[in-house]
Order: C-alpha cells, then sequence, then structure tokens
C-alpha cells in the first residue's frame, strides 16, 4: 500500500530530526574558538615578489579580465630596463568574492591568495587596498619562479641568456 | 449579561491578558523555532543575546521598528498599508472564542476563562479565517510585484481551499457536542476527548490548519525558493513584521482550536486546567515546528490535488459516518 | 566564373581569386598570418593549408597561393589539414619568447588567437630560442623581433604598398631579420600602420606602450580630424585618456591604412590636461548657467547699445556639422548676419567655390584615385595637406598610372613627371584620369572636366580643403550668403564676436570688445575671450563631418570626457571619491551649447539635429562607407 509507505516515509524523517534535537551541534563559536585555516585558503589577496625581490606583478591585466565581479583595476607602465610593472593596482576588497580565478590567471604567479580572512572594516572605503597594501615581500607559493627568465624578452638579464634561449643572431653573418 | 464596572473591568483585564501572553508567546515561538530547528540542523541557534539568546525576540523586534518602511511605486498604497493588519487582527481575534480555562470566581464574581463565550463561537471561527484570506491577497496584490502577485494568487487558492476541509473536519465534532459553542464543546469532552471518537476528523483537521498557517510543507504563498518572499516579498520593517507575527499567532490559535475541538480543551487530570490548555498548545506548536525541520515544500499541484481529491471527500465521508452512526446510537 | 565546393558549399568566384577568398566570401575563416587584403599573398607563413579532395590539384595546399579553378573541392576541417596547421603553428611558436603578459600585442593578437584555436598549448619542442637584438625605431613604433614569425607583411606594407626605403628584411633562413640597415627613426609618414598590419607583436604602438588592454579599450568608429579626407580610425582610449588611434577599414575613402600625421598627433590635443575643461567669465571658473547666461546678458547689452548686426558669429573648419547646422538659428535670434564659417575671405571664397564647384559625377574619391590611370596633382604639397592621398596615388602608379605634377615639385613615394600646364597631361588619352588640385587650383582644374575624351571616363577632381569639415562649413556659408569674418568686422559694425570651435587669428578680433569663445582647444581665441565654454573634444561626442570628397561620415562618442586619470591624485592611484561628473568632464558638445543659447535667448529647443535636408544624415552608419551629400 502506497499510503502505507509513505505515512511510513515520513514517520521515518520525523524520527531522524527528533534523534537530531539532542545531538551535540557542530558550531564553531567564531570569534571566541578559531579554527587554523589551510594554506591553500583562498581569503586576502596578495602580490608577492620573485626571487630576486622585484615586483612579480607586469600589470598584464589577466586578473582583472578573469575577475567575475571587477574589483581588480591597475594601470601598467614601463620601469628600468623596459620592465613592465603597476603603476598601481587596486583590489576593491568590499567587491571581491573571493573565487580565486584572479590567482589562477596570474602568468607570474604575483596574485596569491593568503589563510588570512579577518579583513572586515567599519568603513567600506578602507576595504579599498592600494598596491601598497597589497605587495609582501617574500615569494609566497612558488618560492622559484621569477618570470622574467622565462619571457625571452631580456629584461632582468641582456637578451638570449634566458632559460632556453641562444645568444642574438648575428644578422650581417655570412655563416649559413 | 450584566454591565457591572466589575465584570466590565473584568473583561477588559481578559482583553489586554489576551494579548499580552498572545503577542510574548507569539515572539517567543519565533525564538522556539529557530533554537529547535538549529537543533535539528546540529546547529547552536541564536545565542547571543541576552542568556542562551532569550533576548533575541527583543532585538528582532527592535530591529522591525527601525528598519525603513518602504512601499514600492505603483503600489496600491491603502490596501498595500491595510493588508499586514487584515493578516494579524483576525488572527488574534480568533483567540476571544477560546476558552483556555475552567470558570474561576474572583471577587465574588464567576469568571469565564475566555473572553467571549458566543453560542456561534465556531462560526465566528470560520469566519474570521476567511477573513484572514484577504490579508495575503491584497497584500500580494497591491504590492504591485510579479513574486508577490503570484504569492497571493497560491495563497488565494490555498487557503479557500483548506477552509473547505478544515470546516467539513469540524462538523463531526458539532455534531457530537450538538453545538457551536466552544465552552459546550469543551465541556462534551470531559469524559472523553473527540480524537478518540473522530480520529480522521482531526488528522484533517491538523493538515489544513498547517495549511492554514502557510507552514512547510504548505508554504507556498512565500516560497522562498522560487518567489523570493511571496506576498509578503515588497514589505519591509514591522509591516513585515505584522505578517510574519501573523502567522505565529495563527499557529498558536490555531493549536489552540485543535486542543479544543479534539483533545479536550482545558481538562486533564492532576494539572491546574490552564496549564493543561497551554501544554496541548505548545505541543501543537512544537508539532508544527518539528515539521517544518523535517518536510520539504510541497508542488503546488500536489497541495491542491491533496486538498480537493484526498482530504475534502474523505472529510464528507467522515461527516456521513458519523451521521449514521449517530442516528445507529439514537 | 570557376565553380567550386569548399566544405560542401558550392562557391561561384571570379576567376583569379584565391581559394582563401573564396572562402572568405561564403564566411568560412581560414587562419592566415602572410595573407592580407590589401597585400596579397606571400605563402610565408603555411597556416593557411587545406586540402584539396578533388580537382585540378590534390592533398594539402596552401589556400592563400592558389587561384580557384572548375571543380576543386575544398576541405577546411580534413584532419590533415588541421594537423598540418597544429603543427605550422607549433613550429612558429618554437621560438616565440612566450612573454604574452609583458606584450601590448596581447588580446588582440593573431598569434595568440590562432595557437589557441588551432589547439597548440603544451611546448613539446626541448631545444633553445633564437634571438634577435630590437633596434629603436624612433619615437613611435617599438621593436621586439622575438616575436616575429616571419610572415613578411611589414616589409611588403613598408617597400611596396608605401614605397619606403630605409625598412627592409635581412638575413636569411632562421636568423630573417625585419629592421632598419642601423637604429634610426622610420622615415616613411606610413610607419605607424606596421602596428596594425604586424599579426604578432613585432611592432607595438611606443606613444600607447603599457597603457591598456584590446578587452579594456572604450573604441568606437570614428573619422580622423586631421585633414579633409576623413579617414576612417578606431580612436582607443581608457581611463579618460585617448591612448592611440588605429585605422579601421573604408574601402571608398582611406581602404586600410591611416597616415603617421592622424595616428600619433591627434591624441595630445584631447588628452590635453590645460585644455577648457570649466565655463569661466572674465578668467574665474563659473557655473554652466551663469557663464550662459553672462553670454546672453552681454549679447543683450551689445544691441541695446548698437542695434542688430553688431555681433558676429563665427564658426570653423572643424566644428561639426550639427554645430554648423544650429548656427544660423543663433545668428537669427541674435540679430546678427549669417554666421561667418571662415575667418580669411580668400580662403571662403576659394572653399566655396571648389564646393559648390563639385558635383557626384566628378568628385573622385580616394577608390577612384586608387583606380586612376592618370594622375595630375596641381599645385599642392599633398604630403603636408593630406598624406593619405598620396598613398592613393602610390597605388595607382603601382597598377600602371602615370603620375603628373603641375606647379611646386611634391616628394612622392613614386616616379612623377614635372610638367608646366594641364594641358601636358595625357588626361584625354587616359580611360580614367584624375586631377587632385587645392583650393586655389580648382577653378583651373574644374575646366578640364569638359574635355573631350578620346575613349575614356570625363576626368575627375579630388579638391584638398583646408579643414576636416571645410566641405560642410562652405555648403552652410553658400547657403547662406555669408560673409568671412574679415570682411565682417571690416565693415566695422561688429561689437562681438561669438567663435564657435574657431581659430581667429588675434589681430582680426584685437579691437573687438566682447569675445566669447567655445572651444576644447587652447586657441588664441580662447585666450582673448572673456567667456569661455568647454565643449567636448571630437573622441567625446557623436558628430557627423564632410570629407573633400563630400562624403558625409559619422563620427561616435569613444570616451567620457574628463581629465585623463594618469597622473590626476599626486598619490599615484586614483582617487578614491565617488563622483558622477569626473574632474574636468562637465563638457558639453558645441552643437548643445549653440542649442542651449538659443533656448536662452527666447528661442524653441531642438529636439532633433539634422534637420530639413540632413535628415537623411541622423542614422547614418558610423562603420559604413559614409553617404556622399550629392545623394541627399
Amino acid at each position: 500500500m502506497k499510503i502505507v509507505s509513505d505515512i511510513t516515509a515520513i514517520m521515518t524523517g520525523m524520527w531522524i530530526t527528533w534523534k537530531h534535537i539532542f545531538r551535540r551541534p557542530v558550531t564553531i563559536q567564531y570569534p571566541e574558538q578559531k579554527r587554523t585555516p589551510y594554506p591553500r585558503y583562498r581569503a586576502r589577496i596578495v602580490l608577492t615578489r620573485d626571487p630576486d625581490g622585484g615586483e612579480r606583478c607586469v600589470a598584464c591585466q589577466l586578473c582583472s579580465a578573469a575577475c567575475p565581479v571587477d574589483c581588480i583595476s591597475m594601470q601598467a607602465a614601463e620601469g628600468v630596463g623596459g620592465r613592465r610593472y603597476a603603476e598601481w593596482f587596486r583590489i576593491n576588497f568590499s567587491r571581491c568574492i573571493f573565487c580565486g580565478l584572479c590567482a589562477e590567471a596570474c602568468p607570474t604567479l604575483a596574485i596569491q591568495m593568503t589563510p588570512d580572512f579577518e579583513i572586515c572594516e567599519r568603513d567600506i572605503m578602507a576595504l579599498v587596498y592600494e598596491k601598497e597594501h597589497l605587495l609582501i615581500d617574500g615569494c609566497g607559493k612558488s618560492s622559484e619562479y621569477n618570470y622574467y627568465r622565462h619571457a625571452g624578452i631580456g629584461v632582468t638579464q641582456p637578451r638570449g641568456t634566458g632559460n632556453e634561449e641562444r645568444l642574438p643572431v648575428d644578422v650581417r653573418g655570412l655563416l649559413p | 449579561m450584566s454591565y457591572d464596572p466589575i465584570d466590565i473591568g473584568i473583561m477588559f483585564a481578559k482583553i489586554a491578558l489576551v494579548f499580552f501572553v498572545i503577542l510574548t508567546l507569539a515572539a517567543y515561538l519565533v525564538f522556539a523555532e529557530r533554537k529547535v530547528l538549529a537543533w535539528i540542523q546540529d546547529r547552536k541557534g541564536p545565542n547571543r543575546v541576552g542568556p542562551f539568546g532569550l533576548l533575541q525576540p527583543l532585538a528582532d523586534l527592535i530591529k522591525l521598528l527601525t528598519k525603513e518602511d518602504f512601499r514600492p511605486a505603483g503600489s496600491d498604497k491603502w490596501l498595500f498599508y491595510l493588508a499586514p493588519a487584515m493578516a494579524a487582527i483576525p488572527a488574534i481575534m480568533i483567540f476571544s472564542v477560546i476558552p483556555f480555562g475552567s470558570p474561576v470566581t474572583l471577587f465574588g464574581h464567576q469568571v469565564q476563562l475566555q473572553v467571549a463565550d458566543l453560542n456561534v463561537g465556531l462560526l465566528l471561527f470560520m469566519a474570521l479565517s476567511a477573513i484572514a484570506v484577504y490579508g495575503v491577497a491584497l497584500g500580494g496584490w497591491a504590492s504591485n510585484s510579479k513574486y508577490a502577485l503570484l504569492g497571493s494568487i497560491r495563497g488565494l487558492a490555498q487557503l479557500i481551499s483548506y477552509e473547505l476541509s478544515m470546516g467539513l473536519a469540524l462538523v463531526p465534532v458539532v455534531m457530537l457536542a450538538r453545538s457551536f459553542r466552544l465552552s459546550d464543546i469543551v465541556n462534551a469532552q470531559e469524559g472523553c476527548w473527540f480524537i478518540v471518537y473522530q480520529p480522521v476528523a482531526f488528522v484533517i483537521f491538523l493538515i489544513s490548519i498547517a495549511a492554514e498557517c502557510k507552514r512547510i510543507p504548505f508554504d507556498l504563498p512565500e516560497a522562498e525558493g522560487e518567489l523570493v518572499a511571496g506576498f509578503h516579498t515588497e514589505y519591509s520593517g514591522m509591516r513585515f513584521g505584522l505578517f510574519f507575527v501573523g502567522e505565529y499567532i495563527n499557529i498558536i490559535v490555531l493549536g489552540g482550536l485543535a486542543a479544543t475541538f479534539f483533545l479536550g480543551g482545558w481538562h486533564g487530570p492532576l494539572l491546574p486546567p490552564v496549564v493543561w490548555f497551554s501544554l496541548k498548545v505548545l505541543a501543537f506548536a512544537f508539532l508544527f515546528i518539528w515539521i517544518r525541520g523535517t518536510l520539504p515544500r510541497l508542488r503546488y499541484d500536489q497541495l491542491m490535488h491533496f486538498c480537493w481529491k484526498v482530504l475534502t471527500p474523505l472529510a464528507l465521508i467522515n461527516v456521513l459516518v458519523t451521521a449514521w452512526w449517530m442516528v445507529l446510537r439514537g | 566564373m570557376p565553380k567550386l565546393i569548399i566544405d560542401n558549399i558550392p562557391v561561384e568566384v571570379a576567376e583569379g581569386t584565391t581559394v582563401l577568398e573564396a572562402a572568405q566570401s561564403v564566411d568560412i575563416p581560414i587562419p592566415h598570418f602572410c595573407w592580407h587584403p590589401a597585400l596579397g599573398k606571400a605563402g610565408a607563413c603555411r597556416v593557411c593549408a587545406v586540402k584539396m579532395l578533388d580537382g585540378p590539384v590534390k592533398g594539402i595546399q596552401m589556400s592563400c597561393m592558389l587561384p580557384v579553378m572548375e571543380e576543386m573541392v575544398v576541405s577546411t576541417t580534413d584532419p590533415e589539414a588541421m594537423a598540418m596547421r597544429r603543427s605550422v603553428i607549433e613550429w612558429l611558436m618554437i621560438n616565440h619568447p612566450h612573454d604574452c603578459p609583458v606584450c601590448d600585442e596581447g588580446g588582440e593578437c593573431q598569434l595568440q588567437d590562432y595557437t589557441i584555436a588551432g589547439g597548440h598549448g603544451i611546448r613539446r619542442y626541448t631545444g633553445t630560442k633564437r634571438t634577435h637584438v630590437n633596434q629603436q625605431l624612433g619615437p613611435y613604433i617599438e621593436h621586439e623581433m622575438n616575436r616575429c614569425i616571419q610572415c613578411y607583411r611589414c616589409v611588403r606594407f613598408y617597400q611596396e604598398y608605401a614605397g619606403g626605403t630605409d625598412f627592409g628584411v635581412m638575413g636569411s633562413a632562421g636568423r630573417v631579420y625585419f629592421g632598419r640597415f642601423q637604429d634610426g627613426p622610420l622615415e616613411s609618414p606610413f610607419s605607424g600602420n606596421l602596428v596594425d598590419i604586424c599579426p604578432t607583436g613585432v611592432f607595438t604602438d611606443k606613444t600607447a606602450r603599457f597603457r591598456a588592454r584590446y578587452w579594456d579599450y572604450d573604441m568606437a568608429p570614428s573619422i580622423c580630424q586631421e585633414c579633409s579626407l576623413g579617414c576612417s580610425i578606431t580612436p582607443v582610449a581608457r581611463y579618460r585618456e585617448l591612448l592611440k588611434i588605429i585605422g579601421r577599414r573604408n574601402d571608398a575613402v582611406n581602404a586600410w591604412f591611416i597616415c603617421d600625421r592622424g595616428r600619433f598627433s591627434a591624441a595630445t590635443p584631447v588628452n590635453n590636461p590645460l585644455r577648457p575643461r570649466t565655463p569661466r567669465i572674465e578668467g574665474r571658473e563659473a557655473g554652466w548657467d551663469s557663464a550662459l547666461d553672462a553670454i546672453v546678458q552681454r549679447v543683450s547689452e551689445l544691441l541695446k547699445n548698437h542695434g542688430p548686426g553688431c555681433i558676429a558669429l563665427v564658426g570653423s573648419q572643424r566644428l561639426s556639422l550639427e554645430g554648423m547646422a544650429l548656427l544660423p538659428e543663433l545668428s537669427t535670434i541674435m540679430l546678427a548676419d549669417a554666421p561667418c564659417y571662415f575667418c580669411d575671405e580668400r580662403e571662403r571664397v576659394q572653399t566655396s567655390a571648389a564646393v559648390t564647384g563639385l558635383t557626384g559625377a566628378i568628385s573622385a574619391s580616394m577608390a577612384d584615385i586608387r583606380q586612376a590611370d592618370c594622375i595630375a596633382i596641381v599645385d599642392v604639397d599633398l604630403m603636408a595637406e593630406a598624406p593619405m592621398m598620396v598613398l592613393a596615388v602610390r597605388q595607382a602608379w603601382r597598377s600602371g598610372a602615370g603620375v603628373y605634377s603641375i606647379g611646386e615639385t611634391v616628394d612622392l613615394p613614386c616616379e612623377c613627371t614635372a610638367v608646366a600646364t594641364l594641358d601636358d597631361v595625357p588626361l584625354a588619352t587616359a580611360q580614367r584620369p584624375v586631377i587632385i588640385c587645392g583650393t586655389s587650383g580648382f577653378t583651373t582644374a574644374r575646366q578640364y572636366v569638359s574635355l573631350p575624351m578620346a575613349k575614356g571616363e570625363p576626368v575627375k577632381i579630388s579638391c584638398i580643403l583646408p579643414g576636416p569639415n571645410s566641405f560642410s562649413a562652405a555648403l552652410f556659408s553658400h547657403e547662406h550668403a555669408a560673409i568671412s569674418l574679415e570682411q565682417a568686422i571690416s565693415s566695422g559694425r561688429i561689437k562681438g564676436i561669438i567663435a564657435v570651435e574657431a581659430d581667429i587669428p588675434p589681430e582680426l578680433s584685437a579691437d573687438i570688445p566682447v569675445i566669447a569663445a567655445l572651444d576644447w582647444r587652447n586657441t588664441d581665441t580662447v585666450a582673448a575671450a572673456q567667456i569661455i565654454l568647454p565643449t567636448t573634444a571630437w573622441a567625446e561626442m557623436d558628430g557627423t563631418c564632410i570629407n573633400n570628397e563630400g562624403r558625409a561620415q559619422h563620427f561616435r562618442k569613444t570616451m567620457n570626457p574628463g581629465l585623463p586619470v594618469h597622473g590626476l591624485n599626486p598619490a599615484g592611484h586614483p582617487s578614491h571619491l565617488h563622483r558622477t561628473i569626473p574632474p574636468g568632464g562637465d563638457l558639453r558638445p558645441a552643437w548643445q551649447i549653440i542649442d542651449e543659447l538659443i533656448v536662452r535667448m527666447g528661442g524653441t529647443r531642438t529636439t532633433e539635429q539634422l534637420n530639413g535636408k540632413w535628415e537623411k544624415l541622423r542614422h547614418l552608419d558610423a562603420e559604413g562607407d559614409g553617404l556622399p551629400i550629392y545623394e541627399l
């Protein structure tokens, strides 16, 4: 009989919820009790430096293009030796949803996410982070990587001496 | 009825008492609901405001009172303002016919623990619960919002349908008590509660009042998942609060009626009658919360089919069987 | 007309069409680097490989090199062809520096697109990359040879199309190098097109270096305002700064390219932070209302003291058609004579003569010039007055046209015979002869239109006009029988001038007591004016202008007006303040200000621009070819 099985199903559900009333809650009382987030937790965003101490960010605009809420904006500029860097770099954390797409899009591993999630402010404008708030003095994850050693246009090293490169061609040479 | 000043004073005192108790109870029912739901879901529930979160209803009240009272452009101004009152006031008025204790003697006066012992009490309840439908219907319509309109159309159909099965479930009760007067119905159950004679009518009535309160699994007029907040989507502040508290007053009142009609009202052994009545009401309130924590929302067609194809025919058959049985018994 | 089948679609195209063009005609894209509609084929990149399933040739073929033949069956999606294209991309990427994040071409790079579209993602080659040393190519072009894929587009454009001699290809095999013999600025006045034509990031715009990415650009179809040719351009803006200008295809006018003047010098005045940005009365900043009221009040005072006709409304040859069309109404309501569209009397007479003398039948478009077979250049320095005309003349010369110059000798990138008069030019025996002249030579040139032709079409004339919208100015001037400002002032009645984007010579306006200027440039007139109303620049508004041929073209708003964000805040980053109007952004198009003045003088507000015979121009497609006004 369908009606019997239906009523049994409802009663089973009621019994399960009844039992749960007397279970110990799993709630963590946040401000008093704190958990240590995992290293790959996606919270406050930082800009890292390469192992040589230079800013990793080249202001390529990929993070701002990937950002689904358009909370990243920047202006690129040309530095010493033709190095491209961010003249200003802004993340509006009041808009950020911490999805991590920017860190995923970053070709130079400059933009990275840290487990520091307690960044609330009373003044919403204090959540607009400029470059000086974002830039840290370290490599973050992937401490070995330096983008300019791989990009073969010679900014941190003379042209033709980067990874997997030959010395520049002598155009006027006659040898085959 | 005499116009003795003491009688009139007692009358006002009863009204004030009922108001105070019902409103306080409704506010704490909200708190209780949040707590019980939290326990069901292995959470703690509100525990920040006051000891164990007990001042939460007060905080909620302050929040609701201080919120912006917002009216959408293009809404019907007066109906929009009227609708929340039409949802909450009839609910609390129904309580005037419910006897919540055995008569007591105060200052030499015999005092009925009932605001008004009408000889058509049951019919007044039916009439007032019919008026409550307007709160939902007009609130949704006056909002000038598609979600609110859809919610109110659903609510209208649902409340009118389930009123039918609710009324039919009460016919056997009236037949057994041979009166529409609620104190007569309670007194008729002194020996044996009507739930014993009328288990089917009780179940139908229970389901119907759940639908009348617009509670899960019958919360289609609100249906957060589909209609934002249904008929009260556009309401904010205390106007929303009236809809909200109206729902909980409805739980108390309909729980009280279920107790009156089927569980012997204030009758019970050992404990004082008022306590018995309160226990029964609270048991119903807990049942509603418990059901909310367990069951999902029905689909709209299932809701209407269940009423018109199951509950109403069943209630009619129940009436006929009761009548036949009473004729046989003489 | 050979018929062939491409990807199961039957196609019929003209003899001599390549398979690639035939496929494009039915919207089948075939990837290509070296092939370009303006440059033709080179067969250098090998990325347009298709498979010929049946017909006169079979197997994998380069679709850009193969002329269509009867009964060809072509597949662009054949696995073999796709594998070929993928491996071509893969070996093009072998020496690529993989520096897209720091490359300005990233986001608008054909190599990037085809690499991703072709499915090459992981580098398999383990060897080393070939590198090159870059050259300094002057202030406009950045050179990064490591990104080169040897498609030869740059050298084909520079040497063949534009006739440049100081840039070429050197080396052989894997060492092919595109550049100058030694460092130094590129000499060709069309060198900026290397940026547009390079399919990857070898040549990038130095003026917009590291400024923005393609997906962040504010872009709109627009018209160059640097000379009277009205070339189609796409200005690129970001953060309220006009970054660069890209050539836009318009087959009737500039075809694919633009000159360096239009590309590199148009942005500076628009971005100038010191250009008029707030209304000013006597040098003090004022609100729009008070400035407009001040003009109305001073005009009323002048009218009271000096009577009608004491106000001169001055238009200019760079004002948009919308503004010009409203000026006569304002002059009527200010009891002034017809507005002066020209300051100089001689310029007015000559331009009016040229514009009224041109008809649809004799006016030569730049497309006509590219197809001409005999071109006479009469007394006009094309390189200075209309550089793109030089490129058009060269294309005609490349296809065999004779080029003759009369009067001052001009330095053209093509063979040019100097002759004494037009009579010495073999116009009568030519098929499609064209005379290119300035306004001064128009009357002479006009006589040759009725020259009896031996076999060809009658002579067409292309007259180079002084300003971007001179044609409209002359039309209105003629229509309203307007005199020049020079004449108006010499009459001695003028006591007040309202200059609308007009460049009035200081000596003309020296004795005028009241001057109001509506302008977006810091001109002498603005400096002399008591009341200044800032207008929007062409990149900040919609508008219409008519080029030297009589072609009305619409330009669209590229960016919001306002001070460029760059350098605005001393903190280095944009301000944290929220405001609805950006600093320096409360500007209005000239026509709106004229309209507002009309309203304040008691006239009616214009609800629709361009009324009467201009109505057809209201919905002119800015991305189309424009509309010759002879058709109105």
